[in-house]
């Protein structure tokens, strides 16, 4: 998952970015309005974070622009001004959610993840496919109503895959959600976490969650249920 | 005497009684001049008669013939007296009109000198006299000094003038009646366009109107095109105080943040733990004091009605996305009767607190009320299907104002910040249950007085 940070204040955008490495997210980060519309533009992004008062080009006009040139991606406010009439502008304007500064980073994490886990069209934070049922919330993955047992690493991966069930997931996209950007990476310890992932859920193999398509990534292969 | 166009027809009314006053004056003291100038002509005319009918009998004394030119010397009582007295002032003649009567005819002038007098009857009639004193020179050629006397009546004279100045009167009052109608008329083409400037600022005061009119009369219209810039800078004032405010809390808010930042990574430490605190409170008195209700900081020039439907559905779609995954059944009735004049700010932070309130501790159904109160005012209900608020704990959360330390999470700021801006407005924040088994919010913002 790809974040964007945009964010005027060194120390505030350092600290953040940092944070959100911590919890998994590759991480863009961009000081002013324009240098946040590029990268909100040209990189593939999954969800920005875009503070309101940004200096070359306000966050406001940011999210416009982007929203009318139909980005379609999740986007969080970031804002220092409380007033109602400033969170109401925000979100008419686009955004799909904010945090008024100064804020708890928890309090910022939180909303991304409903954020991201919405946009991967979960309605709510327990995702439903078959008989697998992942609370993101509790962190908590139960498979014919049996808890599974998963390290925080295993956590991950499923939680990614399943929120965007359906979807191709690329190796390094996985690799980004396990390890801080600047760790090594080694391809294989997705494969060794994939295999252990399918071990736990699905002993007998009958169910097959985890699909491999060679060269492209893995994908979570359950229907999601209807209700959901 | 506050009102322009009394002062105006008070002013007019006085100039008018002045002006007319000194004309009628002027005229009756011309007409009686004129009046007693042909009175005397006449008795002068009189008086040359008898000098000319007086003849000088055997003895040499002057007598008057028995009939006279002149009839209303022979009538009893006709107003018109004569008399011929002698050097010793004794009567040689009377005119029969005078019988029974004793007309003084003043003092026997000087030989030669024609002399006038006001003299009045026994009964008070007023007579205008007038003496001559003659040398009679006798056939003897002895000089005799006579004093020819006539007086005339002035009743008719009296009568005359009197007519002459009730219809003097009348007159003037009839113009001074219509100029008087005129002038008022004239005053109200003239003040007309002040009444509109007059009633414009009171919808200014209302909101109905955004500006005066411009392109009235010359001198009104510097005055509008002042009043327009006015009230101008007076919204702009209150919006720079607010941009003001937004870069205070903006600029003081950012470095709070990275400070907190910064702390989170240093957790367990025991600065931390004490910092922290302080932080927690100088956001808490930041926030509370820049929400503050823009009515305490400007003036009321310039509000305007609020589209309370529009900006409570931008409510509800900005929050319908915050709280997306909880399914909110919002429903949302406004009737379009109710007002609220003011800030937009102001009406935002009001319903935005209140509706987030509700979308935060609801289950799923929130419903929004608005109804008018008096006119001019409305009644907001905001209630929902959540736990409610216990009557003693409602009352706790009214009675308690402002008390940081103490405000309870998701309750403490919004409600304070809710109830200062109604305060403000001169209404106030009441707390119910809802028919759906929560807490009803409830505002009612009275009709401005005006």
């Amino acid at each position: 998952m790809r974040l964007l940070v945009i964010e005027d204040d060194t120390t505030l955008r350092e600290t953040l970015c940092k944070q959100l490495v911590a919890e998994g997210f590759g991480v863009e980060q961009a000081a002013d309005g324009r240098e946040g519309l590029y990268f909100a533009s040209e990189y593939p992004i999954d969800l920005a974070i875009i503070d309101l008062g940004l200096p070359e080009m306000s966050g406001l006009d940011v999210i416009k622009e982007l929203r009318a040139n139909g980005k379609i991606y999740p986007i969080l406010l970031l804002t220092a001004r409380d007033r109602w009439e400033d969170k109401v502008d925000g979100l008419s304007a686009g955004a799909d959610d904010y945090v008024v500064k100064p804020y708890h980073f928890e309090e910022v994490s939180a909303r991304v993840n409903a954020l991201l886990r919405r946009s991967g069209g979960w309605a709510s934070s327990i995702f439903n496919a078959g008989p697998v049922s992942l609370d993101t919330s509790r962190h908590e993955l139960k498979v014919n109503d049996e808890t599974v047992d998963l390290t925080s690493y295993e956590y991950r991966i499923i939680e990614h895959l399943m929120m965007r069930a359906g979807e191709v997931i690329s190796k390094t996209n996985l690799t980004d959600r396990l390890y801080d950007q600047d760790f090594e990476r080694d391809s294989n310890v997705i494969e060794v976490f994939i295999g252990r992932l399918r071990k736990k859920m699905d002993p007998d193999n009958s169910l097959k969650p985890i699909e491999t398509l060679r060269g492209r990534g893995y994908r979570f292969a359950l229907e999601r249920n209807q209700s959901d | 005497m506050s009102s322009l166009s009394a002062r105006l027809l008070l002013t007019v009314s006085l100039l008018l009684v002045v002006f007319f006053g000194a004309t009628i004056l002027m005229l009756d003291v011309a007409f009686r001049n004129a009046g007693e100038q042909a009175e005397e002509d006449i008795l002068d005319g009189q008086l040359m008669a008898l000098l000319a009918a007086a003849e000088p009998n055997d003895v040499g004394e002057l007598v008057m013939p028995i009939g006279l030119p002149e009839p209303r010397l022979g009538t009893i009582g006709s107003g018109l007296y004569a008399a011929l007295s002698d050097a010793g002032s004794r009567p040689v003649w009377k005119s029969r009109s005078s019988l029974g009567l004793d007309v003084p005819f003043g003092p026997a002038p000087e030989p030669g000198v024609h002399t006038f007098s006001r003299v009045e009857l026994a009964d008070g009639t007023p007579l205008m006299a007038l003496s001559l004193s003659v040398e009679w020179e006798l056939a003897s050629g002895i000089f005799m000094p006579y004093t020819f006397s006539v007086a005339e009546s002035l009743d008719s004279f009296n009568a005359q003038i009197a007519r002459f100045r009730r219809q003097l009167f009348g007159w003037f009052a009839a113009v001074a009646l219509f100029m008087l109608f005129a002038i008022s008329l004239v005053m109200r083409g003239i003040l007309k366009p002040l009444r509109q400037i007059e009633a414009e600022i009171g919808e200014v005061e209302d909101g109905t109107r955004a500006a005066l009119t411009e392109g009235l009369p010359t001198e009104l219209d510097s005055v509008a095109r002042n009043m327009n810039m006015l009230i101008d800078s007076e919204r702009g004032r209150s919006e720079r105080y607010r941009h003001t405010l937004d870069n205070l809390a903006h600029s003081l808010k950012t470095p709070l943040a990275a400070i907190r930042a910064v702390l989170s990574e240093q957790q367990g430490n025991s600065l931390t733990d004490k910092i922290e605190p302080q932080i927690e409170r100088m956001i808490d008195i930041v926030r509370y004091q820049l929400r503050k209700p823009a009515s305490l900081v400007t003036d009321t020039m310039g509000v305007s009605k609020i589209a309370i439907e529009e900006q409570l559905e931008r409510l509800v779609d900005g929050l319908g996305k915050v709280y997306k995954d909880k399914n909110l059944q919002i429903t949302l009735s406004v009737d379009p009767k109710a007002e609220f004049r003011g800030d937009t700010g102001d009406f935002l932070e009001l319903s935005g607190n209140l509706l987030d309130n509700a979308c935060k501790w609801c289950e799923s159904i929130v419903e929004i009320d608005v109804t008018p109160c008096g006119k001019g005012g409305m009644r907001l209900s905001v209630s929902d299907d959540g736990p409610g608020i216990a009557a003693d704990v409602a009352g706790l959360l009214l009675e308690r104002g402002m008390r940081l330390d103490e405000s309870a999470p998701g309750h403490g700021i919004g409600l304070a910040v809710v109830k200062e801006i109604a305060a403000s407005h001169g209404g106030e924040l009441t707390i119910g249950q809802s028919p759906h088994g929560g807490a009803e919010m409830i505002v009612v913002i009275p009709a401005k007085k005006t």
